[in-house]
């Protein structure tokens, strides 16, 4: 799997609600933002429960564990965003990550999912990146992938909810 | 320590097929250090199970428990309270584990997730290989402190095949030819006279032809 890139100098707009509905768990290197508590904050209130930050020391500190809870709490689509390939404080943090995504990748077509639903990106350069701009591109994105099977209701419980 | 892998997801979904609430149970200890059945893995095995089941619209309820031991009854008995609220036990321990807690409990059907291997060194993270046969018999010290009957694919006694290349095997290349390291490791620390000898084969009686083999210590015994 090639990790794709991201962080180029551009701030595109999150689609509408009515054009995008994916929800978003996006683990992230906190070296590539240094200011990642501030800058998440707008886009968290605006989009709230669709978006979910987890901010990590390093991407290397990724289980597939991670990715299959936020699959499993009901995101469409999970990201780790990595420092670019070379770049890692840590060495090799997001080296040991991209093959952690690999791993949970197989797990999940185990079931029956598709492995695009768990990605890894590496920023293209070392940064610093608002996430918050980075997290807009990444939900465009994602909405190209269908919904999760899993976020579908069933019958009886379509009903129970309906008000 | 015994290593095991985890059995494809098809074939534990198939096992448990006929029950809705299943218990997993891990082992904290080899399984868990070959990162096959320790409590990470359990967590990713229920998370698997439960999404597979939700997305096929089935009702599942999976609970997760890490035992420090499976194999051992004082670490069993914390499964006392739970085993009765489930129909079925899930094993990610090695099949001595599954087996123990299969006779602490005999009501209830416990099933294994691992294929149990073999016994393991660690290498280096992620890697194991297999170093011990159990033989019964164990004569390291006459081979350098490797053995041959489990890293020589032909389990030779006395000295190499011929068939070793850059001192690796030629079974396995990827392995490297326990007697060019018996070798190499001998004359290193000025043993080589260790070679001298003729060994006799290997006693087997001490591993097979006699069923389950069993230990017994009276000085550990109640």
């Amino acid at each position: 799997m090639s990790g794709a890139s991201i962080g180029r100098p551009f701030f595109p707009r999150v689609m509408t609600t009515e054009e995008n509905r994916s929800n978003v768990a996006i683990f992230f290197c906190q070296q590539l933002d240094p200011d990642q508590d501030v800058n998440r904050r707008a886009l968290e209130k605006e989009l709230g429960t669709r978006i979910r930050f987890f901010p990590l020391p390093c991407s290397g500190r990724i289980e597939a564990l991670h990715l299959m809870r936020a699959l499993e709490a009901g995101a469409d689509k999970a990201y780790l965003v990595t420092c670019p390939v070379g770049a890692c404080r840590y060495r090799e943090g997001n080296i040991r990550a991209k093959k952690r995504v690999e791993f949970a990748q197989k797990l999940i077509q185990e079931i029956g999912l598709e492995p695009e639903r768990f990605e890894l990106v590496n920023a293209s350069s070392p940064g610093p990146f608002s996430i918050d701009a980075m997290a807009r591109e990444l939900i465009n994105k994602a909405g190209g992938l269908p919904s999760s099977p899993l976020n579908v209701k069933k019958p009886k419980e379509a009903a129970h909810n309906t008000p | 320590m015994i290593t095991a892998e985890r059995k494809p997801l098809p074939e534990i979904k198939e096992s448990i097929t006929p029950y809705k609430k299943v218990l997993i149970v891990g082992c904290g200890t080899c399984v868990a250090e070959c990162a096959s059945g320790g409590e990470k893995e359990v967590a990713l095995l229920a998370s698997a199970l439960r999404m597979d089941a939700k997305k096929e619209g089935r009702d599942l309820e999976v609970h997760e428990i890490t035992l420090d031991r499976q194999c051992v009854y004082e670490f069993i008995d914390q499964l006392a309270e739970l085993v009765d609220r489930y129909e079925v036990v899930l094993s990610l321990g090695c099949g001595a584990g599954v087996q123990a807690v299969a006779e602490v409990f005999p009501k209830i059907h416990v099933i294994p997730a691992l294929n149990t291997t073999f016994i393991a060194q660690t290498k280096e993270a992620g890697v194991w290989i297999e170093n011990c046969r159990g033989c019964g018999d164990c004569r390291l010290d006459q081979f350098a402190d490797i053995c041959p009957i489990t890293r020589c694919a032909k389990s030779l006694f006395n000295g190499p095949c011929g068939g070793s290349k850059g001192g690796y095997c030629e079974v396995d290349p990827e392995t490297p030819c326990a007697w060019h390291l018996i070798v190499t490791r001998l004359e290193e620390s000025g043993r080589l006279e260790k070679l001298a000898p003729l060994y006799p084969p290997a006693n087997w009686s001490k591993k097979e032809g006699k069923g389950p083999r069993k230990i017994v210590r009276e000085d550990q015994r109640h």
